[in-house]
């Protein structure tokens, strides 16, 4: 079940991606609709944070494209935010949560600027959003897992960004605060933003999101909740990888180059 | 002494020369090692610091003398190459990147030496001093290499300078950075030269094989005292410093002794003090706060036993029968006893001790802290009565008085521990 619809704010064509010699990826083709909260799940390995890098063009597509705002990455970027996994970084970094907050507002501010009043105080504010205020001097490190994964959300916040890629917001966070972003998400969503999110629970996923993904190396399923979270689509999603696409990746593996590759 | 007032009072325009080199190199190494450290290349530095040398010679059998813009170009070029190479074989092959840094640092370093003992032998006049490129001669520096090595360290400062929030977030969070559209590649490229730049600043004045010691160790040694980069910068260039400027005036005062060698002895003094007694993480400090603790722990006991004795209607303990208590710690308790006096916790008249009404109150804090936490125990960990004595003793010492409301809240103001014992609290506080 895919469904496409017209003037998508995120528009993904035939995307196929490779990790060198390995296919993670196969001709994903989905459209989503603005201010949405949309849901993307998986099994693990099932390819979901690649999704999300490709499009923001962190890792390289073999072959296809995808389009934000009808337009190329670069045009919007200043509309694009992008949250990484938590895990992805050293929270050794000598700096406090306030410091990461504000990076949020470096690519406005462009080169040789310094942060200043005015970007603190937007920093401060996001911090507040995700009831952190109280931490912003605190060193990153002696944070809860689940607190600086709201510092990572509030940095999003504080690039005032119109879409909202998030790898996994709820990992390690506990049950009120999940609650508590869903409803700052949905805030978002109701003022035409757009907020899309990695999630792994299906139970709760039935209940967040207004549009789901179901993403296992290849598209399972992408269209309205209610429309999509079947028993069926969910074995397909869940069942183990498709056994000919894993074949067929071996094969790849195994011939000393990739012939996905142009 | 006399050579030390003489050195420090920069009267003579040559140690004046030096010192500013010496300065200038010192704090560019240290503001790139810091970024070098914190990105986890530190492998990388060492092996560029070796990897120059064979540029060196190359340079010299060039040139055929020890002309400051031949050497700087060979050092970076090989200096260059050899991160380049490291970056290509650690892609292409499957080899580990530190595998492949150790054998391109032994490859680079190996060449160098062949080099130079070939360039020792032909017994050209003009190379002696060649040596000095390996552990480095402050003194030997004149007035063209200053400006050479001079201007290369005070453009690494300022490009760092114009690029801190860049390299920042960079170094933080690569992939965020890319998301927000800088230049992540060319950044890399920048920073790799200056890197390789930072190395060559310091060949002759600290010699190629201590000059990763001089990016490293400050930056480490300062992350022992601040956790925040401006700060972490700060200390690294003035640790980067002392240690630069104390190896110049080691080779002044004593002549022929390299200058390399001493900036490192200096340098891990302070990485050493720095270990020992920073406020932070030193051993010391961690040494204290742990003694801090267990006489804490000792207090809280006797109060303890001074509120049982309430509890068991006594008016309070003879003297002697708490120091009996905590055998093998009588000065111990004796020390204790007079500081809890000291605070108002306790009287201590005519060899009976007795609580104050402050003492009581605190007494009662530490019995409610270990009653509600045995409460929280079997109720929500599911913890036999019998078995929660033992962390309860543990925890009453360090329950703060946020976890107390928590805990309070969540058991609903109980008034009665497991054990049926009450739970005492101050009558005029809820
Ligand atoms: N940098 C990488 N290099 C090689 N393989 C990778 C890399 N990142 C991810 N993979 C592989 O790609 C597959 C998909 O990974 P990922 O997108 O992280 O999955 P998910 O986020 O759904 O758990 C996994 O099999 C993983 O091992
Ligand atoms: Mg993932």
């Amino acid at each position: 079940m895919i469904q496409h619809i017209e003037n998508p704010v995120v528009e993904v064509h035939d995307l196929m991606v490779s990790y060198g010699q390995n296919p993670v990826l196969w001709n994903v083709d989905l459209s989503l609709p603005a201010g949405s909260l949309v849901g993307i799940l998986g099994p693990n390995g099932a390819g979901k944070s690649t999704l999300i890098k490709a499009i923001m063009g962190l890792v390289e597509a073999n072959s296809g494209y995808s389009k934000l705002f009808d337009q190329e990455l670069n045009q919007v970027r200043n509309k694009v935010s992008y949250v990484p996994q938590r895990e992805s970084v050293d929270w050794d970094f000598p700096a406090s949560a306030l410091d990461i907050v504000m990076m949020g507002t470096y690519h406005h501010l462009g080169l040789l600027k310094r942060p200043g009043k005015k970007e603190k105080e937007l920093a401060m504010d996001c911090l507040d959003k995700v009831n952190m205020k109280n931490f912003a001097g605190r060193q990153i490190s002696e944070l809860s897992g689940g607190q600086q994964q709201r510092v990572f959300i509030a940095r999003a916040l504080a690039q005032q960004a119109e879409l909202y890629f998030m790898d996994e917001p709820f990992a390690g966070v506990d049950m009120s605060t999940e609650k508590a972003l869903i409803e700052l998400f949905r805030e978002m969503t109701a003022e035409g933003k757009t907020v899309i999110v990695v999630h792994h629970d299906i139970y709760s996923a039935g209940k967040y999101f207004d549009w789901l993904i179901m993403l296992n190396m290849h598209l399972v399923a992408s269209g309205p909740t209610a429309e999509v979270l079947t028993e069926e689509l969910l074995t397909k999603t869940y069942g183990g990888k498709l056994s000919t696409l894993a074949d067929l990746g071996e094969i790849i593996k195994k011939s000393g180059f990739n012939p996905l590759k142009d | 002494m006399e050579d030390f007032l003489y050195f420090f009072s920069f009267q003579d325009p040559n140690v004046l020369m030096v010192v500013i080199g010496i300065s200038l190199l010192s704090i560019s190494a240290a503001m790139v090692g810091t970024f070098t450290f914190l990105d986890k290349k530190a492998l990388v530095g060492d092996a560029i610091s070796h990897a120059v040398l064979p540029g060196v010679c190359l340079a010299f059998m060039f040139s055929g003398n020890k002309n400051p813009y031949w050497i700087v170009s060979g050092a970076f070029f090989t200096g260059a190459l050899s991160t380049y190479v490291i970056s290509w074989v650690a892609r292409y092959t499957k080899l580990k990147e530190d595998t492949v840094i150790a054998s391109v640092l032994s490859i680079f370093f190996g060449v160098g030496i062949v080099l130079m003992t070939q360039l020792q032998q032909t017994g050209n006049a003009s190379l002696s001093g060649l040596d000095h490129f390996i552990f480095g001669n402050a003194i030997s520096i004149v007035r063209e290499d200053l400006w050479v090595y001079g201007a290369l360290a005070t453009c690494i400062i300022v490009v760092l300078l114009v690029f801190y929030k860049e390299f920042k977030v960079m170094v933080f969070n690569r992939s965020f950075a890319e998301s927000i559209g800088l230049p992540v590649k060319r950044l890399d490229f920048v920073f790799n030269s200056l890197m390789v730049l930072a190395v060559v600043t310091g060949i002759q004045a600290i010699g190629v094989v201590l000059m990763a010691a001089l990016l490293i160790t400050p930056a480490a040694a300062a992350k022992f005292w601040t956790d925040r980069l401006s700060r972490l910068l700060f200390l690294a260039v003035l640790f980067s410093l002392i240690s630069g400027i104390s190896g110049a005036y080691i080779s002044f005062s004593l002549p022929h002794m390299p200058t390399g060698p001493w900036v490192v002895v200096v340098l891990s003094i302070i990485a050493f003090l720095s270990f020992f007694f920073s406020t932070k993480k030193g051993i010391l400090t961690r040494w204290v706060s742990r003694r801090k603790y267990q006489s804490k722990i000792h207090r809280d006991h006797i109060l303890k036993a001074l509120y049982q004795a309430e509890e068991h209607d006594k008016k309070g303990l003879p003297q002697k029968d708490i120091v009996d208590n905590f055998p093998g710690k009588v000065v111990k308790t004796h020390r204790t006893l007079r500081q809890l006096k000291k605070k108002g916790y306790i009287t201590n008249d005519r060899e009976l001790v007795a609580l104050t009404s402050t003492g009581n109150s605190e007494a009662k804090r530490i019995v409610r802290l270990h009653r509600l936490w045995e409460l929280y125990m079997t109720e929500y960990m599911n913890i036999a009565p019998d078995h929660v004595h033992e962390s309860a003793e543990k925890f009453e010492h360090i329950i703060t008085p946020e976890l107390e409301r928590q805990l309070d809240k969540s058991l609903n103001f109980p008034k009665e521990d497991p054990h049926q014992s009450i739970i005492p609290r101050d009558q005029n506080k809820p």
